[in-house]
């Protein structure tokens, strides 16, 4: 193949693809110049990740062209893409967790032997590591190794197989904001050596940071011509990538702060591996709060939300509601104490999927009348309460007899929030609540959080999203290796601080 | 001393533990790869009616294994088909394969005339490697002596080890079976290596079950095999989804299988139908005690066994 | 262009008329596969399914007898029905149903000829679906407290069954055996005030029971709090765990109803057209063609009755076929062949094939951002 310099790396014309019948790309051209970082913005569900997996040939388009370094390209799977020198690192990595990092890079890849010595190729992936100044440790394996770890081992799979385009889908959402800054001199650095690189975000500052052109997509389409980022204010990338100006509702301040609603003491849980992953927090929520819990993700958020809804049995510490110690009580006694509860795996966890809408919203209050009489279910009651639920919360898509599942991300959340605070309660836990979600449903959503708030409930947000944590958060906590190293009030708290937190930096007390 | 109960005793159980070697390992890979084939059973039927009826109606033994790994390869290829391309349960579409399979091999060992069951076996294999080595003190009689399919069954262990733990397709096959999702978007074919390895599998229970219709028996009749096919399945989780673990296994569950002969030997006599549970029963207090609690982790199943996997599902 | 050829798209809810035509065309499928290994075999596939459909219901004692043969199914059929749709992969209800004859012909023979038939009828039915249970507990306990995989348990439990009951009738003295066989050892006859009375030929009113329990099993699962709870840990554990339902007792629960389901199908047997534990007529497989009837019957407790009554249909006509020198294994081949196509069926009820410009939406694209 001939390098002509003046054809693009990447010319993708008309693409359209559909899941389950809605259309995730539609007509869609993209066009990515040779040395340039060129972003690709849209809120979640506009279609991002969709097109970079038909550029790395992990989906088949339905319709459309494409042509690589001026070549006509028909991928039929990422084996095509790679030999045409495309690279993706994904949101979700995709890294075989049992194997070795060097098993992991040597993987797929065409010039690998049929027989190979484990020395071999570890010895290639500690050169390689070193070659970069991506140091990686070669014999490990991916399990044991920290998120920002397996990134580093990501990009330098697809540097050791010499992608000349390198696709970053939501490259930072795992990362602290100084691991994200280290990655962004990363990526210029491979542009400047000729690379191609397409940076997948909904996060406007790092667009602006590191891009030179940005294409912003929505609701599967894309809107306008590529931009300059230099051109381009924020806000107008913003009312671009929403399609209009929307302002998402943010806190105002608490009014009626309440007595101490729930209260934890020195709370240790240990983790599904038998370790401890919450290691003595001490919290106190008030009605008509919302407390915010920052923190990267694995650092104990998942133990400490379970402990509080009963799922999992602290080593020690207690955790009281209104004053009453509930530490041994069962999940239906602490349901029946009013104590709701919002995972983060909505569909699976918080939602049964393959079970009705109605059947859903029915999932705490099936015990007692009208929703059971005797061992017998009401089924009127399921569909009446369902149907007034369906209408005040606004829950979009619900046809009867579908299994809920095939709603979308945000219409699950809306049902399973209304759920849950119907059920008489005083606590919401809430875990990374708006996850996933678009700017619409993402509104929903908070301004669901900010009225429990208003109506004296006392609510733990355990988010992993800065933004998210900065607009609703009254206080919030910072939680490390399972320990709060600071507690910074709405007025303090900033992102650069709360990033040296997360990351492990504690700060000294004057 | 090569006479002693012991040595005769092994000599027995790597008789009846070659079927099962070959069978095992041939769901070890089919596993490896993320499918969970619960037709052994019915392939190895399969395969022995096959290697019987080639054998029967050619005079020539090797025509018959031949057979056999072909006709288990063949009727794999409905799990393949349902699993992999329609992604339907592997567990009721493994159990729909056994009782096909097992329904198919009656048919065909009555259908035809002269029926196969009851025909006289026309050939067999028999022992190799006799003679002066054979009668070298303890390793003689367990390494020589045996027919060319134990040798086989050797080679058959030492390959697939090798294969997966020190070749690229192993390596792209254990990566498959853990994580298909990361194994695609690496550029392997999960599709073709899960074919590939469903097919293998079901090559490997058709020579293993005419291990039953030309060596051990050497006849047809209906459910010859017994329940060998179900102990290879258990005998996959007790070999850890090993190839070397698998061919002690296999051995240890032939000795146990062969409780009769040996209390025979020693002249005690128990009754028959409660011998014939030992195998059962071993399989029943092997799975308590390494799939239960936390240990079932550290046995190091494939991740993705049993689970789909469609590229394009959100 | 790279237009793509077939698009497939995952149904929401299959239309009834799917749902019923994709198990209808798994059996035709499955006699045309039957008709070309016939064929092959120089037989006239026209001839042998125009002699099962006379065996079996073309007279009125042809219908009794696949009725007879149907009761046993709809009782395995449940059995499977049920655990498999919680995800209960119980394939033991071959040993559960041996174990439960085992247990009524036990309980008939200790109760002896003086028990009135008030009392000793049901108590050798009642035996049989405890016997079940205690037998699948062998398994669902392990599953449910240590995680023990039950898929080999609960198989390695039907071969010990089996040897069991050989040994008690064939290989031993025990009070199963009927002393006054010698030479050929039978099981010994339960009292005949234990028997289930016959209405209809040989039909005996055990097949009521049989309807009852995959009524009862409907009604349980749709109905009641139980089964509600049982439906959200079959579809998610995560799920029900988060809404305090306590998921081993569930399982539990489900895993020894199944069991005393196929444990019934035993004493029905025992105390209905055996009379006896007869080893010889006890070993035919039912448990397993209790999945094919759950299969085909997409694991709804209702639809087990009629396509219990279709494979008994086979089963009856099976012996009839060696008349015209047709081995009765066809009929084996022909029910593994249609479990084969209902479980690919599956792919059809769960997925559309399209053109791609026949996609239809499923989901309001717009959902979220109208919001």
């Amino acid at each position: 193949m001939t390098l002509r310099s003046e054809s693009p790396a990447l010319d993708l014309r008309g693409i359209s693809k559909a899941f389950y019948g809605v259309k995730a790309n539609d007509d869609v051209d993209f066009e990515l110049r040779q040395g340039e970082v060129h972003a690709l913005l849209g809120e979640n569900g506009a279609g991002k990740s969709t097109l970079c997996s038909i550029i790395a040939g992990l989906y088949r388009p339905d319709t459309g062209t494409m042509h690589v370094y001026g070549e006509p390209a028909h991928f039929r799977s990422p084996k095509d893409a790679f030999a045409a020198g495309i690279g993706m690192v994904y949101q979700h990595f995709r890294l075989v967790n049992n194997l070795t990092v060097a098993e992991n890079m040597v993987l797929g890849n065409a010039d690998l032997r049929m027989r190979y010595s484990d020395v071999d190729i570890e010895r290639q992936t500690h050169e390689i590591g070193n070659r970069y100044g991506l140091p990686v440790d070669p014999q490990a394996r991916i399990w044991q190794l920290s998120v920002g770890e397996q990134q580093r081992v990501e990009i330098l799979k697809q540097l050791q197989r010499n992608a000349r385009i390198l696709i970053l889908d939501e490259p930072t959402a795992v990362l602290t904001p100084q691991e994200s800054d280290q990655l962004f001199r990363t990526v210029r650095q491979m542009a400047d050596e000729g690379r191609a690189v397409i940076l997948v975000s909904h996060k406007l500052h790092e667009i602006k940071q590191v891009s030179d052109r940005v294409t912003v997509l929505r609701h599967g389409r894309r809107v306008g011509e590529p931009v300059a980022t230099a051109d381009a204010t924020p806000r107008e990338l913003a009312a671009m990538m929403v399609g209009h100006d929307l302002v998402l509702p943010t806190r105002d301040p608490n009014e009626h702060l309440g007595d101490v609603v729930l209260s934890i003491q020195d709370l240790r849980v240990r983790n599904d591996r038998g370790l401890e992953a919450v290691r003595g927090v001490s919290l106190d929520v008030r009605r008509g709060e919302i407390v915010g819990i920052a923190g990267v993700a694995g650092n104990g958020q998942r133990e400490l939300a379970y402990a509080i809804a009963g799922l999992r049995r602290p080593v020690a510490g207690t955790i009281a509601l209104d004053g009453v110690d509930i530490t041994g009580t069962s999940v239906t006694s602490r349901i029946a104490r009013g104590i709701g509860y919002v995972p983060q795996n909505r569909l699976g966890m918080g939602l049964a999927p393959g079970l009705t809408t109605e059947e859903n919203l029915g999932l705490k209050a099936y015990r007692k009348p009208p929703f059971s009489r005797g061992p017998f279910l009401v089924p009127k009651t399921f569909k009446d309460v369902g149907a007034q639920l369906i209408d005040e919360y606004d829950i979009r898509g619900v046809r009867p007899g579908l299994p809920i599942r095939l709603l979308s991300g945000g219409n699950l959340q809306k049902a399973l929030i209304a759920r849950e605070v119907t059920q008489q309660h005083s606590v919401l836990v809430a875990r990374s609540p708006t996850r996933g979600l678009d700017v619409g449903a993402t509104g929903a959503v908070r301004n669901l959080l900010l009225r429990e708030r208003d109506g004296g409930v006392g609510v733990l947000l355990i988010s992993e999203d800065l933004d998210e944590l900065l607009a609703l958060s009254d206080r919030l906590l910072v939680l490390f290796e399972g320990r709060i190293v600071g507690e910074l009030t709405s007025d303090e708290a900033d992102p650069a601080r709360l990033g040296l937190l997360m990351a492990g930096h504690v700060e000294e007390t004057a | 001393m090569n006479d002693s109960v012991l040595i005769l005793t092994i000599f027995a159980a790597i008789g009846l533990g070659t079927p099962l070697v070959f069978a095992t390992v041939g769901e070890i890979l089919t596993e490896r790869s993320g499918v969970l084939n619960l037709g052994v059973q019915g392939m190895m039927l399969v395969g022995a009616v096959a290697g019987f009826w080639a054998t029967f109606k050619t005079g020539n033994v090797f025509l018959g294994v031949i057979a056999a790994i072909v006709a288990g390869a063949a009727i794999s290829l409905i799990h393949g088909f349902s699993s992999v391309t329609l992604r339907v349960s592997q567990i009721v579409s493994g159990l729909a394969l056994t009782i096909f399979g097992t329904g198919l091999s009656e048919f065909i060992g009555r259908a035809g005339t002269p029926a196969l069951v009851g025909s006289p076996s026309r050939a067999t294999f028999s022992p190799i490697l006799e003679g002066g080595i054979a009668d070298w003190p303890i390793v003689g009689p367990l390494i020589f002596g045996h027919d060319v399919l134990v040798y086989l069954s050797w080679l058959v262990v030492a390959g697939a080890s090798y294969y997966l733990f020190h070749t690229k397709l192993g390596l792209s096959l254990r990566a498959v079976g853990e994580d298909p999702a990361s194994a695609d978007a690496a550029g392997v074919n999960v599709t073709r290596y899960r074919y590939a390895h469903v097919v293998l599998g079901g090559a490997l229970s058709g020579l293993g079950g005419a291990y039953f219709s030309l060596v051990l028996v050497p006849s047809w009749q209906d459910d010859l095999i017994g329940g060998a096919g179900w102990i290879a399945i258990a005998l996959v989780i007790v070999a850890s989804w090993r190839p070397w673990r698998a061919l002690f296994a296999a051995y240890l569950f032939g000795a146990a299988g062969r409780v009769n002969f040996t209390l025979q030997t020693l002249e005690i006599s128990a009754p028959s139908n409660l011998l014939a549970m030992i195998p059962f029963v071993l399989a029943i207090v092997a799975m308590l005690v390494l799939t239960s609690g936390k240990r079932a982790r550290l046995l190091g199943a494939p991740a993705a066994l049993g689970v789909p996997y469609a590229r394009e599902q959100r | 262009m790279t237009t793509r050829r077939f698009v497939v798209q995952p149904r929401g809810l299959a239309p009834l008329r799917v749902t019923l035509l994709v198990p209808l065309l798994s059996v035709l499928a499955a006699l045309l596969v039957g008709a070309l290994f016939l064929a092959l075999t120089g037989n006239s596939p026209w001839s042998v399914y125009s002699k099962m459909v006379d065996t079996a219901f073309g007279s009125s004692r042809g219908v009794s007898e696949t009725l007879i043969s149907a009761t046993p199914l709809i009782l395995t059929g449940v059995a499977a029905a049920v655990a498999f749709k919680m995800l209960v992969w119980n394939i033991g209800g071959e040993g559960q149903l041996l174990f439960g004859a085992i247990s009524a012909a036990g309980v008939g023979i200790w109760l002896g000829d003086g028990t009135p038939a008030a009392l000793a009828m049901p108590a050798v039915i009642l035996a049989g679906a405890a016997g079940g249970a205690v037998w699948a507990s062998f398994a669902a306990v392990p599953r449910v407290y240590l995680g023990t995989n039950e898929i080999i348990t609960t198989l390695m439990l039907n071969f010990i069954a089996l040897n069991l009951m050989n040994y008690l009738v064939l290989g031993s003295f025990s009070p199963w055996r009927d002393p006054e066989s010698t030479q050929f050892p039978q099981g010994r006859p339960i009292p005949e005030g234990a028997r289930i009375p016959e209405f209809f030929n040989r039909l005996d009113y055990g097949i009521f029971v049989a309807v009852g329990v995959a009524i009862l099993a409907w009604v349980l699962i749709v109905r009641t709090r139980w089964g509600f709870e049982v439906r959200v840990v079959g579809d998610s554990a995560e799920a029900a765990r988060y809404s305090g339902i306590k998921v081993p007792r569930k399982i539990l629960g489900v895993f020894l109803f199944s069991g005393a389901a196929a444990g019934l199908a035993g004493s029905l047997l025992v105390a209905g057209i055996l009379g006896k534990m007869d080893p010889r007529s006890l070993d035919l497989g039912l448990g397993f063609t209790g999945i094919i009837v759950a299969a085909l019957a997409r694991l709804n407790p209702l639809a087990v009755i009629p396509v219990a009554v279709l494979m008994g249909a086979l089963n009856n006509a099976g012996p009839a076929l060696q008349s015209i020198g047709v081995p009765s294994a066809t009929v084996r081949m022909l029910q593994g062949a249609i479990l084969v196509f209902a479980v690919a069926g599956e792919f059809f009820i769960a997925n559309r094939v399209v053109r791609p410009e026949k996609l239809v939406a499923t989901t309001p694209a717009t959902g979220d951002a109208a919001a």
